[in-house]
């Protein structure tokens, strides 16, 4: 592992060593062992750490985070943001695990069977898709000249994802009717518009 | 692709001491020892010397290093964002360069082998007939040449490998045999083997090794054709 650190180093002009074993130390890195012979999390951890010490122009995580717990996987996104904002670089993060990086992104692309199905800055994603909850009937007469995501109801309640924004007008109207309105998770957002990707009708008006 | 891109994945590949130095100079010392040892048992020494074919080890220890580098640190050097042309220029530069050192000593040892009297037991080990015979250069050049294919077509045949499978080095190898077959088949229908075995026998062993040269540049070619694409 010392030489894995050590040979990556070599690569990236903007390598810092200082950073690489704090990293090691927060991770708990064993460096005497061969790399065959750790578990799959400190793999990650080993090719996390690589990413982030090499203070590259462009890095690419594909994943990073699999084998590691939760712990260290928040240890991961605190380092990245820490970072990110000492030394502002393009940083590309594949991921499915949504919610935990939400709030790390600036731009997010979605990608449904090899189709772009989401392609916006992540602040005009916030507010793209609302969940208008309430009665069913109210709900329905609502979202009647809406694109609707999806439906959920229960009993006379219901719920539906709508894709947004929705102006004063529509959210004052909103509280006249009961209803409740509420962003929805950029998770739920993604899961929401990849079961309607296949009318790419909403992949358009989506795409900023 | 940069000089110092190509050094740095040859320096990657040295990252792994063991194999370049005491895999292959380990198991040669080896066998020359076994070697020795047998000879200078065996009683009565026969007129002409002891021949052995044992170097042949060291060959067979390049080729089992090409298949290695082959993939060895492919992976790693792809996540650093090495490309797949630049690692195997790197590879074949760093082996390349190896090879020479290697052919050195073992002309080195070659030369030490003829002072000595073959050991003082008369055996000849570096000194193999026709094949590494005459001045040291050229002795030198042989070697350096061998060693330099043998690696590039353990290289390609490990290439071959993880780019298309089983299946695909099956064909690989049945190409090859398809290949001198069909040599074969043409001289045969040609009438032309007395001619062929005339060449042989006129050839001298600098020719040869340029042959032999000329040969590992199309290896060569062909495991960089190949690399291009390699899934890992």
């Amino acid at each position: 592992m010392k030489r894995v650190l050590e040979a990556a180093s070599w690569f990236y002009p903007n390598w810092n060593a200082e950073l690489a074993a704090d990293l090691v130390e927060e991770f708990e890195l064993p460096m005497n062992r061969p790399v065959k012979k750790v578990s799959r999390g400190m793999h990650s951890a080993v090719g996390i750490v690589i990413g982030l010490a090499s203070r590259a122009q462009i890095t690419l995580f594909d994943e990073p985070y699999l084998g590691l717990d939760a712990v260290a996987r928040q240890v991961f996104y605190d380092r990245l943001l820490a970072d990110y904002s000492e030394h502002p670089r393009t940083v590309l993060l594949s991921t499915h695990l949504i919610d935990e990086v939400a709030n790390l992104l600036e731009h997010v692309v979605v990608i449904n069977r090899g189709r772009i199905v989401v392609d916006a800055a992540a602040d005009d994603l916030r507010g793209r898709a609302l969940t208008i909850s309430g009665r069913a009937s109210a709900v329905d007469e609502f979202t009647a000249h809406r694109h609707v995501l999806a439906r959920q109801g229960i009993g006379s309640l219901a719920s539906a994802t709508v894709a947004g924004p929705l102006d004063d007008v529509a959210r004052a109207r909103a509280r006249e009717m009961n209803l409740q309105v509420e962003p929805v998770s950029l998770q739920e957002f993604v899961v929401r518009t990849a079961a309607d990707s296949a009318s790419t009708d909403v992949a358009d008006r989506i795409s900023a | 692709m940069t000089t110092a891109a190509v050094a740095r994945v040859a320096r990657l590949h040295l990252v792994d001491r063991f194999s370049y130095t005491w895999l292959v100079w380990g198991v040669l010392a080896f066998t020359f020892a076994v070697n020795l040892a047998i000879f200078a048992v065996i009683p009565t020494r026969p007129p002409e010397g002891y021949y052995t074919g044992a170097l042949i080890t060291i060959y067979i220890f390049m080729a089992v290093i090409g298949v290695q580098a082959a993939t060895r640190f492919l992976p790693f050097a792809l996540t650093l964002g090495v490309s797949r042309r630049t690692y195997y220029v790197g590879t074949v530069a760093l082996v390349v360069g190896l090879c020479l050192i290697y052919a050195a000593a073992l002309t080195a040892l070659w030369g030490l082998e003829g002072l000595t009297d073959g050991w003082w037991l008369d055996v000849h080990f570096f000194r193999v007939p026709w094949v590494l015979d005459g001045p040291w250069p050229q002795v030198w050049f042989t070697n350096f040449v061998l060693l330099s294919m043998v690696f590039l077509f353990g290289l390609w045949s490990g290439l071959i490998y993880r780019r298309y499978a089983l299946i695909g080095s099956v064909a690989f190898y049945a190409a090859i045999t398809l290949v001198v077959l069909v040599a074969a088949l043409l001289i045969t229908w040609r009438q032309a083997w007395p001619r062929v075995w005339q060449f042989l026998v006129e050839l001298n062993m600098l020719d040869a090794s340029l042959l032999v040269a000329a040969v590992g540049v199309i290896i060569a070619l062909g495991g960089f054709l190949t690399i291009r694409r390699i899934t890992v």
